[in-house]
């Protein structure tokens, strides 16, 4: 009986890729809230970034449900699943920006709690300040980003996670009668957005610099599992493709669903991605688990983590010694400061860390 | 003639066959690649035989003696010949399946098989090395029977062969066959089907008379639905064995079965009439668009009168069940079992990823030293199955034992199980989807009083059967399926029947051993080629390993470098947000840019930074990520 309406494949499918996305959103909006919403807070800068989230997350859902009609119709007048052969690349792409964006996200949001009342004044700066129109080309993408990131990255968010139980609600469709679906599909979102609520008023009203580790933490290990995810997901599609179309998907977690000469570890239980994946599902969110690891997901997790390490360090290093390592201090690069950026730039960790060299570099020139 | 079926055929024969009065017929067999083109889409090269192909029908009489010289002309590939359903009694050494019974036949080399045929009807010959013979290397064996029962009921007599067909070679198609790139081990689907390795054929009739025809299916994979328009069958043979006759609208011929029957022409010749062979696409594990499922012939009564169109058929209903057939010497059942062997066909993955086919746990695996050899050099240790090595899962037969094979099909597909060396007597075979043979209800009271016998019988999907036999043939026999493909899957087992009599009694010619040194290929000793210690079965020839169950140590490392990365991770991000504040030099001069916004901002719009480094200016506008 409650199998006729109640669907928990698609329950869990739907729970699960609304859970990371209200991670993302629940952890900007607190932090928003937290920095900018302060007695000293700029309430119009708040309420800018506030709607910059929301309208990213609707967005991003509002294409999804586009997609989602428009996947559905054609499964029923096709009657062939269209997306499923550059799923896996979809997936593969979207988990990619989504771990960069995060991991720049991430450096920034704890960077911020260190200097809160600054900030305040310079996200003000930055989201009323206009787009400089002279820059290169790839500046002003840069620029875009930095100033919309409170947008892109839910948006990015909800379109890969959406795109994603689509597919799966509409697999799972095919085997479940119709009935079953609306239901599970509602309860999933609503499950959801409770667990994004909690994590929103826990994070709001908690100490700020704590609630920032903790909730940068968690973002971190969303975007290992990420990175991880994309290789896996670019792996397993070039696989499924050297297999023949869809026959991956039909020998689920078992023999042939994966490339032999590629895995590190295989069980056959405890996909995240069949049957809903249960609360192994939850885990793949999360943690970025696997039941199928390659060589790949498994060398650029721990890559990916190894980076995130040394980023820190360097910043950590940055900000007691006030120059980065390896290179000059202060006072030896006022003399060559024009020449030295471009050395710095492609030298520091990351873009994200070189930019703020660069920036530096033009505080002191000014000086 | 009324035949023009194989209008070389005869001239080519002769030049084949020395007819000698001692009944000895010698067929000189130079085999080489030649090029054909048999369904008209794609010429390919094939395995032929005298610069010829089609290969030529062999037809010998019973009690002939009968030489074949091979020579190996093909220049890349080794081959063999076996001549299916020959009991090849007292010369279990010219049965041919590559280290099995010999080695294989060297690029240049020759190699002799002698033979006398002590039965009648309807047989082939093929390779039996590494999956060749759908290369093209297979064709009709008939021994002919001076006191056929039928003899007087037929005025004519035709051999129909029947085949799937592929245009790309063998060795090919394994290699993508047998790799990680084909998990679910799907067969290659063939591209066509050939009559008589040709499309279109034409059997001229004369009206009112009967014919005899031997119908073989020499393919590698489909089974073949086989019917005449207009005209029943009468089936009195089947795989060498006479039957009562038995009447039939449509057959099923599966790959190496053989089926003859009397077919009577009408005695109006004013519409000639189609016959069709289907492919059992129950097999496909695709269904490729532009491929034809059917060959068709036709029945001619006046060429003048148009080839009809074969209609179409609503089903294969009207299928004639092989289970009915009582043999025509009726001899009844075969006493209890001496010895039950049970095997369970079962598909499965190994560690390298390909698809094997298994017997209970064992994909069959070609020992080091050809298994006759084994029993040969064993001395009394040949009745211990364990000197053949584990791969070749060799059961060991007393002289004269009653052995039941019970066959469990855990695969949903059709198997075609043949035994070298003796046909068989089918004691029963489950529908499909009936389970293991231990679980049905089926009781010894219920099998047939007098067996349908034969050598080669399908299997249904997930059903089971059970075949017993005598091992009245001292010899090395395999029982396999006939699907080429999962001969080369290991989907075979080995019966060492009466190892010590064939110590006393088989001789083998130097030619044989000649051939194996040439190659390197040790002629004593077990299966690893361990003359000392036969029970010693190191460096015996193996499959892949199983895949592992669950995380092996390799996933334990990787799991555990994972874990302690992520927490790591996580420590360095909690000891980097707690570290420090405001008064750091670093986040000071940061904050002192900030302080600055506007002023950078002012510079940029001065426009005195362009370029690359003017983003730092557009940068400061940002949020600083």
């Amino acid at each position: 009986m409650t199998a006729q309406v109640f669907s928990l494949p698609v329950f869990l499918v739907v729970f699960r890729e609304s859970l990371e996305t209200v991670i993302i959103v629940s952890v900007l909006l607190a932090f928003l809230k937290q920095t900018l919403d302060g007695p000293a807070a700029n309430k119009k800068v708040y309420k800018k970034l506030k709607r910059q989230v929301w309208l990213g997350t609707g967005l991003g859902f509002f294409i999804c449900l586009a997609v989602g009609a428009g996947v559905i119709s054609t499964f029923y007048t096709a009657g062939k699943n269209t997306w499923d052969s550059g799923e896996l690349l979809y997936e593969g792409a979207f988990a990619l920006v989504a771990s960069i964006i995060i991991t720049v996200v991430g450096a920034a949001l704890l960077r911020i709690g260190k200097m809160q009342e600054k900030w305040r004044v310079k996200i003000a700066a930055a989201i009323e300040g206009p787009v400089v129109s002279h820059v290169s080309f790839s500046g002003r993408i840069k620029h875009y980003l930095e100033k919309y990131a409170m947008f892109i990255l839910p948006f990015i968010t909800v379109l890969r996670e959406g795109v994603e139980a689509i597919i799966f609600v509409a697999g799972v469709s095919f085997s479940a009668p119709a009935t079953a679906v609306p239901l599970p599909v509602v309860v999933g979102l609503l499950a959801g957005a409770l667990v994004g609520y909690l994590l929103y008023k826990g994070g709001s009203t908690a100490k700020l610099q704590l609630f920032l580790i903790a909730s940068t933490c968690l973002l971190y290990l969303v975007a290992a599992g990420l990175m991880s995810r994309a290789v896996w997901s670019f792996e397993a599609h070039a696989w499924s493709k050297a297999i023949g179309a869809g026959d991956a998907e039909e020998l689920g977690s078992g023999p042939g669903s994966y490339d032999i000469t590629k895995s590190v570890w295989h069980v056959n239980c405890c996909n995240p991605k069949t049957n809903g994946g249960s609360g192994w599902g939850v885990f793949n969110a999360i943690l970025g688990w696997t039941n199928s690891a390659t060589y790949g997901s498994v060398i650029s997790y721990n890559l990916y983590w190894l980076f995130v390490i040394v980023g820190f360090i360097t910043m950590r290093y940055q900000e007691v010694h006030g120059h980065w390592p390896l290179m000059k201090s202060k006072a030896d690069t006022k003399t060559d400061a024009s020449s030295q950026r471009s050395e710095q730039d492609s030298e520091a960790p990351a873009a994200a860390f070189g930019k703020t060299v660069a920036a530096e570099n033009a505080v002191e020139m000014r000086g | 003639m009324p035949f023009s079926m194989r209008p070389q055929f005869f001239s080519l024969l002769l030049s084949l066959v020395t007819f000698s009065w001692a009944a000895t017929v010698t067929f000189d067999l130079d085999i080489g690649w030649v090029t054909a083109n048999p369904d008209g889409q794609a010429d390919r090269p094939v395995i032929g035989i005298n610069g010829q192909w089609p290969i030529s029908v062999l037809e010998v009489t019973l009690g002939d003696r009968v030489i074949v010289n091979v020579l190996n002309s093909l220049g890349n590939q080794s081959t063999s010949l076996h001549f299916h359903g020959l009991f090849m009694n007292g010369s279990t050494h010219m049965d041919g399946p590559v280290q099995v019974s010999q080695c294989a036949i060297p690029p240049g080399s020759r190699f002799t098989y002698d033979f006398e045929v002590n039965q009648p009807g309807t047989y082939w010959y093929h390779s039996h090395n590494k999956g060749q013979y759908p290369d093209g290397l297979r064709g009709p064996f008939i021994v002919h029977d001076p006191d056929d029962p039928y003899k007087d009921q037929y005025d004519e007599e035709v051999v129909l062969s029947v085949s799937d067909w592929y245009h790309d070679q063998m060795p090919e198609l394994i290699s993508f066959f047998m790799s990680r790139r084909n998990p679910s081990g799907a067969e290659p689907v063939p591209q066509a089907a050939l009559f008589n390795d040709t499309q279109d054929l034409s059997l001229a009739l004369q009206p009112g008379k009967t014919y005899f025809i031997r119908m073989v299916n020499i393919g590698a994979f489909a089974g073949q639905y086989v019917w005449f328009e207009g005209h029943n069958m009468t089936i009195v043979e089947v795989d060498g064995v006479y039957t009562h006759p038995s009447t039939a609208e449509m057959i099923y011929l599966s790959a190496a079965q053989r089926c003859s029957f009397l077919l009577t022409a009408k005695n109006e010749t004013d519409t000639n009439y189609p016959f069709v062979a289907s492919m059992d696409t129950s097999l496909f594990d695709a269904y490729p668009e532009d491929l034809n499922y059917n060959v068709s012939g036709w029945l001619v009564y006046d060429d003048k009168k148009p080839l009809p169109k074969p209609a179409l058929v609503e089903s294969f209903d009207a299928v004639f069940d092989d289970m009915t057939l009582v043999p025509y010497d009726d001899q009844p059942i075969l006493g209890e079992p001496d010895q039950t062997v049970t095997l369970n066909t079962i598909m499965g993955n190994l560690d390298d990823g390909a698809n094997y086919a298994f017997f209970n746990n064992i994909t069959y695996t070609h020992a080091k030293v050809p298994t006759l050899y084994t029993a040969l050099t064993a001395g009394d240790q040949a009745t211990d199955p364990a000197v053949y090595g584990t791969y070749t899962h060799s059961f060991v037969l007393e002289k004269d034992q009653i052995v039941d094979i019970i066959v469990n099909n855990i695969d949903p597909g059709r198997h075609p199980f043949h035994l070298h060396g003796h046909d068989f007597q089918a004691l029963h075979r489950s529908q499909a989807e009936a389970g293991p043979f231990e679980d049905s209800n089926v009781t010894a009271a219920s099998f047939p009083a007098i067996p349908m016998r034969r050598d080669t019988l399908v299997l249904y999907p997930d059903g089971n059967m059970v075949l017993r036999f005598k091992a009245n043939n001292a010899g090395v026999w395999l029982f396999h399926c006939h699907i080429e493909w999962h001969v080369v899957s290991g989907l075979a087992a080995t019966f060492v029947e009466a190892p010590l009599e064939l110590q006393k009694t088989i001789k083998l010619p130097q030619e044989h051993l000649d051939i194996c040194a040439s190659q390197g290929i040790p002629t004593a000793g077990n299966a690893a080629g361990n003359e000392v210690n036969l029970l010693n079965l190191d460096g015996q020839p193996s499959p892949p390993d199983p895949l592992p169950a669950g995380f092996t140590t390799r996933g334990i490392v990787a799991l555990v470098f994972s874990c302690l990365s992520g927490i790591l991770g996580v420590a360095v991000l909690v000891w980097y947000g707690l570290a420090g504040g405001e008064n750091d030099p670093g986040l000071q001069s940061l904050a002192a840019k900030v302080d600055a916004t506007p002023e950078i901002r002012a510079m940029g719009g001065d426009g005195e930074r362009t370029g690359e480094h003017g983003v730092s200016s557009g940068a400061d506008a940002g949020i600083r990520l």
